[in-house]
């Protein structure tokens, strides 16, 4: 740590003897203003717009009415708003706990087992991952649709009734699960590839020193690739949470956010209040919890991060 | 050599000033619509009016951009709000949604230009708010019952004639192993048309009087309907997995005769009666009232807009270019194209005998209620549409929920005047 630092100093020295230059001041400044006028015309101004909207009542045609806080109120007492808080955290939770294993158990099993078939199971891992949301939500619906779906084509082909008559869409106590078992298909594949790009940085002299110590390939995942794999997978877990948050397409279009409000989310609660209840203020409000919410998280999971790395 | 380049150059200025002069005589009309205009028979009447418009007006360059459903309501509700990037004509259903954006004063009056156009009063009225026509509605659809009569025929089953009836025609289909209604509520609104058809013959003009805030949503007509609804559902009416089935599902139960009978809207009569998409015979038939009990009658039709277009502040310029293909959209010579809706235009002619039947039922309506999920101020709609879906899950107090709707209605339209 302390050679680093000292690095720092004496790169720093000769500049702090420098003269000081305006002209090259004003150069740099000149060089980083088309990124400072993007990121405050693209991003800056609607989060602040977002922000301040979100203090409105307004249908987005009509006058704006400054309400305060009652949007926030009102979104806490709306029960879809607070399924749709339920939901991404459950989704957030369960992709932490579902998804980043099985990448990485795919991922490291790839990795150890390279063969001739690795690479064609790569792109096959990666292939979901590049279509667009709506091809992979028919997919998933031609799976689990009652009466022509995969599945239930498969239970009468067997004929098991039970199979046959599961509702995975329409029960409100499958529906989620049915959404998340499409999104775990389709996301994890960037998990796995991600992954994969890890391990194979990790050098290949300490496999081999594990193997000759007589280490088995679980004990060689577990103290070797697994805190390798540290920062990575902290960044897939954030990922996880952010894109939890924000989730929209997959459930808006396998189920709607149905039944009743079995798999709503934020997004598509923002959605609703915005584009189909022309309520602008309220929708605001959702995004200004969506913008907090995923900053916390982000805040907190890298905080948690650094204590860990210290304390190594 | 230099007189050969001061020639070239006065010839491509005269092309240029000409090339000039044509684009300036030209009329640019740029319409939002919902369907591509492809060789589909859905979409033959947007076809033909593009087409036709376009080849006799060739002094006006029509620019149709088909945006589909929800993209054109989003980007249309989108535009209006930023007021930039509007098109000079977009497709709309009329009532509230396009009352809303007359209110921001975002749509042409046109009421003088249009008034003298023939067509139903019922498109008229579609087209019309607070006394000022915006639009036009070449196309009007009514909800009924589309009837497998050769299932009906087949089991010696009469369409029934009176809601009574119903319970014994299901209870015979569903003994035979025949699905009664085909509904697809996963979509969430296919079940509004059953819902308003209840609520009519029970309270009458029920649904008009909550509007004006005469009385609650939660008032006795509106739980009765439900209550016969969730009846209906948990006796299996609607087989057994309506919630993960789509509007599509809906309609490939009926197109392959596993579905008896599908309460939705005329705008299906093109497909059912197209050969190529299903074999089996099927009528339209009005929705029935109560033998006795009931207030509502048979005459009393749900309906609204099926293809309807309204001009926007932008065309103010454009006025008569704007007012031709307004005009030529109610014309029979683009409507005659049309295979299967209802048309508001006098004289033409409904092209199969199920668009003949549905005509027939708008024919004898002496009251006409449009879709509520259409014309209830939108921040109901979406919560309409939600607590319908829920009577279909299992322990769901319908009371309950439509007083829940009724304390949202409270607070976006208003109180119950006493």
């Amino acid at each position: 740590m302390n050679v680093f630092k000292r690095k720092a100093v004496l790169r720093t020295e000769p500049a702090k003897r420098k003269k000081k230059d305006p002209g090259r001041k004003v150069f740099v400044f000149l060089c980083v203003l088309p990124a400072i006028l993007f990121l405050a015309v693209f991003l800056y101004y609607p989060i602040e717009e977002t922000f301040r909207l979100s203090t409105m009542k307004t249908t987005g045609l009509s006058n704006e009415v400054f309400v305060g806080t009652d949007n926030y109120e009102k979104l806490f007492r709306d029960e879809e708003f607070l399924a749709g808080l339920r939901h991404v955290f459950s989704w957030a939770f369960w992709s932490i706990i579902i998804q980043l294993p099985l990448s990485f158990f795919i991922a490291f099993s790839l990795t150890y087992y390279s063969n001739k078939l690795t690479k064609p199971l790569q792109a096959i891992f990666y292939l979901p991952n590049v279509l667009p949301s709506a091809i992979t939500a028919m997919l998933g619906k031609f799976v689990f649709a009652p009466n022509y779906g995969l599945i239930v084509s498969l239970g009468k082909a067997l004929g098991w009734k039970w199979l046959a008559s599961i509702d995975f869409l329409g029960n409100p106590d499958l529906a989620f699960w049915s959404v998340f078992a499409v999104a775990t298909w389709a996301y994890s594949g960037f998990y796995v590839i991600y992954l994969m790009s890890r391990i194979e940085q990790i050098p290949k002299d300490l496999r081999e020193a594990a193997e000759l110590d007589g280490a088995s390939m679980w004990c060689y995942a577990r103290k070797i690739v697994l805190p390798e794999l540290n920062y990575p997978l902290r960044i897939l877990a954030i990922l996880c949470t952010v894109g939890s948050l924000k989730l929209f397409d997959l459930p808006n279009m396998m189920t709607m956010g149905g039944p009743g409000n079995a798999t709503v989310t934020l997004g598509i609660t923002l959605y609703r209040h915005g584009f189909i209840n022309w309520n602008y203020g309220k929708a605001a409000a959702i995004g200004v919890v969506i913008f907090v919410l995923s900053l916390v998280f982000t805040i907190l999971q890298f905080s948690l991060g650094r204590k860990e790395d210290e304390t190594i | 050599m230099k007189k050969s380049r001061i020639f070239a150059l006065c010839f491509l200025v005269v092309c240029l000033f000409s090339t000039a002069a044509v684009f300036a005589d030209e009329v640019k009309l740029t319409i939002w619509g919902r369907d591509i205009p492809d060789d589909s028979a859905d979409h033959a009447y947007v076809r033909a009016l593009i087409n036709g418009f376009q080849a006799k007006n060739p002094d006006i360059k029509v620019d149709y951009i088909a945006l589909g459903d929800p993209g054109l309501a989003d980007k249309t509700k989108i535009t209006m709000a930023s007021g930039s990037g509007l098109p000079e004509i977009f497709q709309t259903w009329g009532g509230s949604v396009m009352g809303g954006y007359a209110d921001a004063g975002m749509l042409l009056d046109l009421t003088n230009e249009l008034k003298g156009i023939p067509g139903s009063d019922a498109a008229r009225q579609a087209m019309t708010w607070k006394g000022k026509i915006y639009g036009v509605a070449p196309f009007f659809a009514v909800a009924g019952i589309f009837v497998n009569e050769g299932i009906f025929k087949a089991n010696n089953l009469k369409v029934p004639t009176t809601i009574e009836e119903f319970d014994k025609v299901c209870d015979t289909l569903k003994a035979k192993g025949i699905q009664p209604f085909a509904c697809g509520e996963k979509d969430k609104w296919p079940a509004l048309a059953l819902y308003m058809y209840l609520t009519n013959r029970y309270g009458g003009e029920a649904s008009a009087k909550a509007a004006a805030r005469q009385i609650p949503y939660d008032s006795d007509a509106f739980v009765k309907a439900a209550q016969l609804y969730q009846s209906w559902i948990k006796k299996g009416y609607f087989g057994s997995t309506p919630l993960g089935e789509g509007y599509g599902d809906a309609q490939q139960l009926m197109a392959t005769g596993k579905a008896a009978m599908h309460i939705t809207g005329s705008w299906m009569c093109a497909q059912y009666a197209n050969s190529e998409f299903t074999d089996q015979t099927i009528g339209f038939y009005a929705f029935p009232a109560f033998k006795s009990g009931g207030v509502g009658s048979v005459t009393d039709i749900m309906g609204q807009t099926d293809i309807g277009f309204a001009a926007t502040k932008v065309a103010a310029s454009k006025k008569d270019a704007v007012v031709k293909f307004l005009k030529y959209a109610m014309s029979a010579e683009a409507c005659e194209a049309e295979p299967g809706r209802i048309c508001s235009v006098p004289g033409v002619k409904a092209k199969s005998k199920l668009t003949a039947q549905a005509a027939a039922v708008f024919g004898t309506a002496k009251t006409v209620t449009f879709w509520w999920d259409q014309d209830l101020p939108p921040s109901v709609t979406s919560p309409l549409n939600d607590m319908l879906q829920t009577f279909f899950l299992q322990g769901t107090d319908v009371k309950k929920s439509l007083s829940s709707f009724e304390a949202l209605c409270v607070e976006n339209i208003g109180p119950v005047k006493k």
